[in-house]
């Protein structure tokens, strides 16, 4: 296992440094850079920018230099110093930007993440198991709406209904009085009042999904012989079902934790971006828009890592879960 | 044309007494006859002449310092008044009194409806650092700013004199006036500035155009005869010196006793420098010192001349400005400005979560991000939001490009027949497009100044601006396109191919402007023309009008409001985003640029560039500069090298009720700060205690 897990280490490596000269092209390839983008949106904003100056601000922030020189300078940095680069975009340290996000942005994801997975297992076991039942097809229903709608316009209208409806304000997670203030009891109570929404929708889409492959899966096994042999033998209902075949159903969640690390930074962006949420996929979808090299480049880095890691952890807890998962060749 | 006339007047007394002065705007003594504006706004609620502040503010007419009547006997009579939260400070020591922060002579703004009240937030919205206009735009206003009728009057100095030349500019600092840190501003600051940063090959590569002579290109000699005395000498006439800077902020405006401890040349200590430039993320000092150390609302610390300070870091989700004690201002009854405490500008990442702030009553001004196409969707929430959804007048103007200078020869030969983009714009319906895409809000006119500009041009606004296709058809039968091809599509000169050319626009499909673009093809279509609107992603676009790879354009048109103080740049086909003709406009400005190209002896741009050189940018006399940028705009009457369609876009301003001395109806651009074209330290509350998140 130990052997296992540093082969795997070490295979991690290059595959990280592969994937960030990947990205850091891949960032480059639309035509024009920073500037471009930049320019044109104050363009578009009506502001008046002259040539000159544009040059000045392009051979300042080194866009003119070739693409091998600007990865080179860029992950020198992170790996010699620690240095993450400067946004151009929000003229401040990538590392700092980052950082100021990131807690609200994990706390987000992991609770949604939870709250989905607890909804979703029990749920989705009782569908198996009662299959074709009333509650099976009421469940069915409700999750295959919660599959259909995209989040982002679930958003939308729980927004628009919390505003004109319940007369709470939106956007953000903070109401605007609190969003300097430190901590305190009224600021926690304050951010519940915003939460609700943002974990209430990705809870839907979560559970929704979640709900139908545990089903799925548990109907796959509940056919099986191990399954009949273990009623035969007098086995316990509930004991049967949530020890044997439910195990085997929760894979597809093992085998996505690879994902789900990734997520718990990049997740939900489109609907961090529509509720307005100070987190870190709003940021970072700016980035690459506006070809914001080292903060669109280290946010990809981030997640290709915690992606990489996340498939290891996801492959060792399966091998744990599932017994017939050898690591053997 | 009265505007005209005092703006002709004004300027022209300054060039023609040898050394003219400028007026004193912000005159000597607070007192009402001063304010520039020469007659009351017809459009403004003139609330009566009351006493400004009837509970809260210091009102007593004669007491120094905050509300206390009882406490003060003793204390000398204060001349100027200031906010409570000031008062409070004064008392506790913290702060000197209010007419030693006040310079000799403060600039007393003119009041739009009422002498105000102190105190408030103000809360508006912004997407984000590189969204900084909608904080900087309320502040950023340098030694000179426009008054109601777009003229420029002083505002940081204290007065301006040019020579008849126009190569000498003389201004003159107020006395006393101080950075908000308490220090004074003196010419050193300035002299400062020019020696150690426009000169700096690090921070300034090449000298920007408002610093060096126009032909020369040599940089302008700076000389302080003392402390408040700047005079700045050109090699030749520099008529547009003071539109140059009307908006600048950082600059010459330099606080030199703090900022020569962060310039690597100049500093004490520069192994903390050093440090400082790594820790903010800088790679090297010249990008901190011009994209961090200048400018206040990145740099909290540098001390600066604004109404409003920066508190905390730009790149958060709430950025707050507070008042700057040592605002040079006051109003006709001698307050010290401004009236609002606080103005704080919330991130937003998408559209629709401003909307729901504006509707539920959380924006309490602002203009930027709000769209025409959302204005049923204000006015609806006017009640439930408690506000008001004002208009003003936008500079822009829908309209199309088409490249003079395309590469396509057939194209361009039709392109440059005069008949040809006249019979283009008889054949556009605008009203139609008018009433169908934009609810009949704006108004057909050709790209040209605002009727409020000082070169508004009737015959330019409305030219060949009848619908009249049968007219158009005529037009282009007239200029040899009558044969067409079995699909109805008139053919080029050569006869065989079909006339037919892609517009290039970044407005995405579905939006109203695309809605525009398409009833524009459609019209096209009806006299034989087949034009197609294509989406391309900006990026592209701006690659392909560099490259001159452009067939016609659909980007629209602004600088319509004070032409003149960008250059005109539209008007000199030098703004080659609008590419109406890229190749010449780049031949203009160097001739040695790779895509450039030289027009044609004898053409008409050629007039347009000889008068621009030789007349409007060397002309002292700004009557007569107008008349000859007049020309200008005659020859566009005359040949119309851009086809526009609709303008006078009125731009929606969210105005929460109580709030005052903004007035609707003022034209809204870049060059005069969108919607913060008057005084925005005037601005404030009617009942200061409701506002106060």
């Amino acid at each position: 296992m130990l052997v296992y897990i540093a082969r795997r280490v070490l295979l991690m490596i290059p595959t990280i440094f592969l994937i960030s000269i990947i990205s850091f092209v891949a960032i480059q390839l639309p035509p024009g850079d920073f500037m471009t983008s930049y320019v044109a949106g104050l363009r578009t904003m009506g502001e008046n920018i002259e040539q000159e100056a544009i040059d000045n601000l392009r051979e300042r922030y080194g866009l003119g230099q070739p693409v091998y020189v600007q990865y080179i300078k860029w992950i020198s940095g992170i790996i010699l110093r620690g240095d993450w680069g400067q946004s151009m975009e929000w003229q401040k340290p990538v590392k700092d930007l980052i950082g100021e996000r990131i807690l609200l942005t994990v706390v987000l994801s992991l609770v949604s993440l939870l709250v989905s997975w607890f909804i979703a297992i029990p749920i989705g076991v009782y569908s198996a198991t009662h299959q074709y039942s009333i509650l099976d097809y009421v469940m069915s229903i409700i999750s295959f709406i919660g599959v259909g709608v995209p989040g982002f316009l679930l958003a939308l209208i729980i927004m628009y209904f919390a505003q004109t409806r319940l007369n709470l304000n939106v956007g953000g997670l903070f109401s605007q009085e609190y969003i300097n203030a430190p901590w305190s009891v009224e600021r926690v109570i304050d951010m519940l009042k915003h939460l609700w929404i943002p974990v209430l929708i990705l809870a839907v889409e979560g559970t929704a999904g979640g709900i139908r492959t545990t089903r799925a899966n548990l109907l796959d096994e509940l056919n099986k012989p191990y399954v009949e042999l273990a009623r035969a033998k007098g086995l316990s209902e509930w004991k049967l079902i949530w020890k044997y075949p439910v195990r085997i159903a929760l894979n597809p969640f093992f085998s996505t934790v690879g994902w789900s690390l990734a997520s718990l930074i990049s997740g939900a962006t489109l609907i961090s971006v529509v509720l307005s949420l100070q987190t870190t996929g709003p940021m970072q979808l700016r980035a690459l828009t506006s070809q914001d090299m080292y903060l669109a480049g280290s946010f990809l880095l981030i997640l290709s890592v915690l992606t990489v890691i996340g498939t290891l952890i996801s492959d060792i807890l399966l091998a744990w879960v599932d017994p017939r998962i050898r690591l053997e060749k | 044309m009265k505007k005209l006339i005092n703006r002709r007047e004004f300027l022209r007394l300054s060039a023609l007494t040898a050394v003219g002065t400028a007026a004193a705007a912000c005159g000597a003594q607070p007192t009402p006859t001063k304010a520039p504006e020469p007659t009351a706004v017809p459009a403004a609620k003139v609330e009566p002449t009351k006493a400004p502040e009837p509970t809260k503010a210091p009102a007593a007419p004669a007491a120094t310092k905050a509300p206390e009547p009882t406490k003060a006997p003793a204390a000398p009579v204060s001349q100027y008044k200031e906010a409570p939260m000031l008062a409070e400070l004064v008392k506790a020591g913290k702060l000197p009194p209010v007419d030693a922060r006040l310079p000799k002579k403060p600039c007393v703004f003119p009041v739009q409806e009422s002498v105000g009240k102190y105190g408030g937030t103000l809360r508006r919205a912004f997407s984000g650092v590189s969204d900084r206009w909608g904080p900087t735009k309320f502040v950023d206003r340098f030694w000179v700013w426009y008054d109601k009728s777009l003229n420029l009057q002083p505002r940081i100095i204290e007065s301006w004199q040019v020579t008849p030349d126009a190569k000498t500019w003389t201004l003159k600092l107020r006395e006393g006036m101080k950075w908000s840190d308490g220090k004074e501003y003196t010419s050193d600051d300035t002299m400062w500035w020019y020696q150690y940063e426009l000169q700096n090959k690090k921070l300034n590569p090449a000298i920007p155009s408002q610093w060096r002579s126009a032909k020369t290109k040599k940089i302008v000699k700076l000389e302080v005869p003392d402390k408040y005395t700047l005079k700045f000498t050109y090699d030749d006439p520099k008529p547009l010196f003071l539109y140059g800077i009307a908006r600048s902020v950082a600059g010459p405006n330099t606080p030199s006793h703090y900022m020569k401890e962060l310039h690597e040349d100049t500093t004490s200590d520069k192994a903390k420098l050093a440090e400082d430039v790594k820790k903010r993320g800088f790679d090297s000092w010249d990008r901190y010192y011009l994209d961090f150390a200048q400018y206040w609302y990145a740099n909290p610390e540098r001390p600066f001349l604004g109404g409003w300070l920066a508190k905390g870091a730009l790149s958060k989700e709430l950025f707050i400005m507070e008042r700057n004690p040592y605002f040079w201002a006051v109003d006709k009854e001698g307050n010290q400005l401004p009236y609002i405490d606080k103005i704080t500008h919330r991130l937003f990442e998408n559209a629709e979560v401003l909307n729901l702030w504006v509707t539920n009553g959380e924006i309490d001004f602002q203009n930027r991000h709000m769209s025409v196409a959302n204005y049923t969707l204000y006015k609806q929430a006017e009640q439930k939001g408690d506000y008001k959804v004002l208009l003003g007048i936008s500079a822009g103007h829908v309209a199309i490009q088409l490249n003079l200078t395309t590469k396509n020869k057939l194209l361009r030969e039709f392109f440059n027949e005069r008949k040809v983009r006249i019979a283009i714009s008889h054949a556009i319906n605008r009203n139609q497009i008018n009433e169908l895409v934009f609810n009949g809000l704006l108004k057909p006119r050709q790209y040209s100044p605002l009727p409020m500009s000082p070169n508004y041009y009737e015959k330019l606004s409305n030219a060949y601006l009848e619908y009249n296709p049968d007219l158009a058809n005529k037009l282009l039968d007239e200029a040899g396109y009558s044969k067409k091809g079995s699909d109805g599509i008139r053919l080029h000169k050569d006869g065989t191919t079909p006339i037919s050319f892609v517009i290039e626009g970044t407005d995405q499909t579905g939006t109203p402007t695309e809605d525009a673009a398409l009833l524009v093809s459609k019209d096209l279509a009806k006299i034989g023309i087949k034009a197609t609107y294509k989406y391309v992603e900006r990026a592209l676009y701006t690659q392909h009008y560099e490259s001159n790879e452009i067939e016609a354009a659909w980007w629209g048109g602004d600088r319509t409001v004070v032409p003149l103080a960008s250059e005109a740049p539209i008007f000199r086909a030098t703004m080659i985003d609008r590419p109406w003709a890229p190749a010449w406009g780049l031949y203009y400005m160097d001739p040695n640029n790779p895509n450039a190209e030289e027009p044609p002896q004898g053409h008409w741009i050629r007039t347009i560039w000889k008068i621009w050189d030789e007349e409007v940018a060397v002309e002292p006399d700004p009557q007569k500069q107008n008349e000859a940028f007049k020309k200008i705009l005659d020859i566009w009457a005359e040949e119309l090298p851009y086809i526009g369609i609709l303008g006078e876009q009125p731009a929606l301003v969210i105005v929460k009720n109580g709030f005052k001395n903004y007035l609707p109806g003022m034209p809204i651009d870049d060059t005069t700060a969108d919607e913060h074209l008057l005084h925005t330290e005037t601005y404030f509350w009617d009942d200061p205690a409701k506002h106060t998140t």
